[in-house]
């Protein structure tokens, strides 16, 4: 019996070798021989899809994944400008209140259906009724087919911000008929470069078929395309070491590991890191001493972003202590001296706000937020300020943080300057319930100026402006900004997009 | 033999809806609003009003889980708060891969481990035995990760003999179903081949010393029927531990589908469990209780089969 087992198990090993030998799984093959004049692209994404209906989606990491299979009215560039694409240019009313699109002709979804004005603004009226579609349509009255290759997107008032998050993966345009079904979360029908090929794998591997004659097939020459979804950076890695990826999402070890392998890095900034203050009013018990400018400005002084940048994120970002992207409209690289690092002016600023002997301050704390715990212990036992943690699971911090005074803040950037001073400064957001805007009004009057200077130069002005106040009000802690990176084998590059975690394939490009 | 299978059922209907009802309830405590890690970094005020009155948790939880129950006693778990899709659906999309894994893994473990286990227990002390109980307490000592990630550098990075990360269907390819499970099912079985060689080795040694075992061999019968006989003696408890073994891998296939990147049920709870997807969690843990529960009945009737004293007990 034990003779016949052991027979069975060589029996199987073997079976194991040869199948192992001559397999062409989906699953390997990222040196496979590419078809003549195409380019095979295995994408390792961080996150699966949300959903393949739109209106259903996530913009942060479902981008390369919808836009396979839709095409976009708008796409913004790597500057958060936005592009045409099935629009193909768009005016804005004197009154700021109608965009005007002219589109495409030539555009046809995969079941058939021809896109033209109809069809858009089925897909836009379908986009404003999304649970988390709708955030980018908030201003919108109502959308109009002018004729068959116009729309008119009519707003309720001004909105500076609707195009460019429309470019961010709030415009994919839906066949009529399966918006009409309901169908679009199982069945994706798009006008887009690709669709969704049958050897997929749901959660494991997507692939696309190449659609044979797209409007824009020259800016797609990725065939076979192959996207998989990989939480685990080290899996992400090994994928690409194994050969089955050639564009990731990339951490530190990855982009350590790319200069040994000949592959390309892209980075692009992120999020800014620091205290975020939700109490600036000195409203609560807890959060009075955050009342004083002096106490806010004093933390700011007393936290070494630079070192922080070097030590914890390895460099990976930008040292700047303002909300607005670095480098771009509404960063003032003259603001990053301002609160020069010092824990003794820090000691002295808190001493002439009556805080001599620091305070005490509850603060939140979940595992991601972790390596900033003992910065923050540390600095804060220099300053006297005693803190006690509350622990949390990540998901319960979205939570939880904003009910107190003070936290530690990994928060989300725009690459659009308007889309920032709304997201970070005047409009509620998650990490922000109260702006504190009616506090401080020489703040919100500038904020006002903001929304109604006219667009570019006029209008960037007032945004320095406005970010010179925020920043000399100290209404953030911000220690650095991180970057997103992107590793890729050597003949491809990616576009980072502040604002998207993970770029779309319009994005990603061959190399010369 | 009927009143047995009944009462089993009926106690494992029984754990289901306690487990349940617990869960649904300390889900919904834990987890007191869900809209912000669903919507994530565009949680505006807005967007979470109109995402929790799609989902319904701006009604009292008491009515939520009348609502919950009602769908699950006629068998529907729902849909995802998080793409508003069918759990039941997605379940059974992640499902076969976890149990490919583990059912592979099990298998590995029940006939390396078995093989070891006799050959150690049948020469107790020699040199094989001692290698077996040294092998033992070595790869129980490895953490289970630590040899996923040596697999996966040696055998797939360096080797490229399989994916390092990624799942084939059999219905794609089954020579890629067997590559893309073969590595995550060693690994998942390297602690339970040790466990279960080491409880047959000494399940086998006690069985030897009973005196029945030295009738039989005053009666001059071959060394291989006295081996099925300790066999039926000694199996039980490795039976046991296999069970076990095969409810614990369910839980351990989560560090190992992440690490091979599988979407499995494992990777399925990790991420329900960061968004606030509560159906899916509820359906998986429903779902998991089914498994144990099957198990649990089916290594009843395996050990009653194979020693009927078990019955009688």
């Amino acid at each position: 019996m034990m003779k016949r087992t052991l027979t069975g198990i060589a029996a199987v090993m073997v079976a194991a070798l040869a199948l192992t030998s001559c397999s062409s799984s989906g699953s390997s093959g990222g040196d496979a021989a590419a078809p003549a004049g195409n380019v095979p692209l295995k994408i390792g994404n961080f996150l699966d899809i949300t959903s393949w209906d739109p209106a259903l989606a996530d913009i942060g990491f479902d981008g390369p994944y919808l836009s396979a299979i839709y095409d976009p009215l708008v796409v913004v560039d790597g500057e958060g400008v936005p592009q045409p694409a099935l629009a193909t240019k768009w005016e804005v009313s004197d009154d700021f209140k109608t965009i005007t699109m002219d589109l495409r002709d030539d555009a046809v979804f995969s079941d058939g259906e021809k896109f033209d004005a109809a069809a858009a603004v089925k897909s836009l009226d379908y986009l404003k009724a999304g649970v988390r579609s709708q955030e980018a349509y908030q201003n919108v009255d109502s959308f109009e087919a002018v004729d068959t290759d116009t729309i008119a997107i009519h707003l309720k008032k001004r909105d500076d911000t609707i195009l460019y998050f429309m470019g961010l993966g709030r415009s994919y345009m839906m066949a009529p008929k399966a918006i009409d079904d309901g169908s679009l979360a199982k069945t994706p029908v798009g006008s887009g470069p690709y669709i969704l090929g049958k050897d997929t794998v749901a959660g494991a591997e997507y692939h696309f078929d190449k659609v044979a004659k797209h409007w824009d097939s020259k800016d797609f020459p990725f065939d076979p395309l192959v996207i998989s979804p990989l939480s685990d950076p080290t899996a992400m890695l090994n994928g690409m070491e194994g050969g089955q990826f050639n564009v990731i999402y990339g951490d530190q070890t990855a982009i350590d590991t790319a200069a040994a392998n000949d592959w390309n890095v892209s980075s692009g900034l992120s999020a800014w890191v620091g205290l975020q203050f939700t109490d600036r009013t000195g409203a609560t018990e807890m959060g009075k001493p955050l009342g004083d400018v002096k106490v806010r400005q004093a933390l700011n002084h007393a936290f070494n972003g630079p070192e922080m940048l070097k030590a914890i994120a390895q460099n990976n970002g930008a040292a700047t202590n303002q909300v607005f992207p670095d480098g771009t409209t509404g960063n003032l690289s003259k603001l990053n001296d301002l609160y020069k690092p010092s824990i003794e002016t820090a000691k002295k600023m808190l001493a002439d706000a009556g805080y001599a002997d620091g305070f005490t301050v509850k603060m939140p704390m979940a595992p991601p937020f972790q390596p900033y715990q003992a910065a923050v212990e540390q600095v804060f036992g220099e300053l006297g300020i005693k803190v006690t943690w509350d622990e949390y699971q990540f998901m319960d911090y979205m939570a939880k943080a904003p009910t107190y005074p003070v936290f530690v803040g990994v928060i989300s950037m725009d690459g659009n300057a308007v889309a920032t001073v709304e997201r970070q400064i005047t409009e509620p957001q998650w990490y922000n319930p109260t702006t504190s805007l009616d506090a401080f009004p020489d703040i919100k009057a500038q904020a006002d100026k903001v929304f109604s200077a006219d667009p570019g130069d006029a209008q960037n002005k007032e945004i320095e402006a406005l970010n010179e106040m925020v920043t000399k009000e100290a209404w953030f802690d911000v220690w650095y900004q991180s970057n997103n990176s992107y590793v890729s084998t050597k003949e491809f590059t990616v576009t980072p997009v502040t604002g998207m975690m993970f770029p779309t394939l319009r994005h990603i490009h061959l190399e010369g | 033999m009927l009143t047995f299978t009944l009462k089993r059922l009926l106690s494992g209907v029984i754990l289901l809806i306690a487990v349940a009802t617990a869960t649904f309830f300390l889900a919904h405590a834990a987890i007191p609003d869900p809209t912000l890690g669903l919507l994530g970094s565009a949680a505006t005020p807005e967007a979470q009003a109109a995402l929790a009155q799609k989902i319904g948790t701006d009604r009292p939880v008491i009515v939520q889980f009348g609502d919950w129950i009602t769908q699950l006693v006629q068998g529907n778990f729902g849909d995802s708060w998080r793409n508003f899709q069918p759990v039941s659906e997605q379940i059974a999309t992640k499902l076969p891969v976890t149990l490919s894994v583990v059912t592979v893994g099990i298998l590995i473990s029940a006939v390396l481990g078995g093989v070891l286990g006799v050959v150690a227990g049948l020469r107790p002390n020699t040199w094989i035995d001692r290698v077996v109980k040294a092998g033992a307490v070595v790869l129980f000592a490895l953490p289970g990760f630590w040899v996923a990630l040596v697999l996966v550098m040696l055998f797939a990075v360096q080797l490229k003999w399989f994916p390092a990360v990624g799942y084939t269907t059999p219905e794609q390819s089954f020579g890629g179903w067997v590559q893309s499970i073969t590595l995550p099912a060693i690994a998942l079985a390297v602690g339970a081949v040790v466990m279960i060689a080491e409880q047959l080795r000494n399940a086998i040694i006690q069985a030897d010393r009973q005196d029945y075992v030295r009738t039989l061999r005053s009666r001059g019968l071959p060394q291989w029927r006295i081996t099925v006989h300790l066999l039926r003696n000694a199996a039980p408890a490795s039976l046991t531990v296999l069970a076990l073994m095969f409810v614990g891998l369910l839980s351990g296939a989560i560090v190992v589908e992440q690490i091979f990147a599988l979407p499995g049920i494992g990777a399925l709870t990790q991420g329900s469990s960061q968004n606030g997807d509560i159906p899916m969690l509820l359906g998986i843990t429903v779902i998991t209780v089914v498994f144990v529960v099957i198990v649990n009945f089916l290594l009843d009737i395996l050990l009653g089969w194979i020693n009927p004293k078990v019955r009688v007990k």
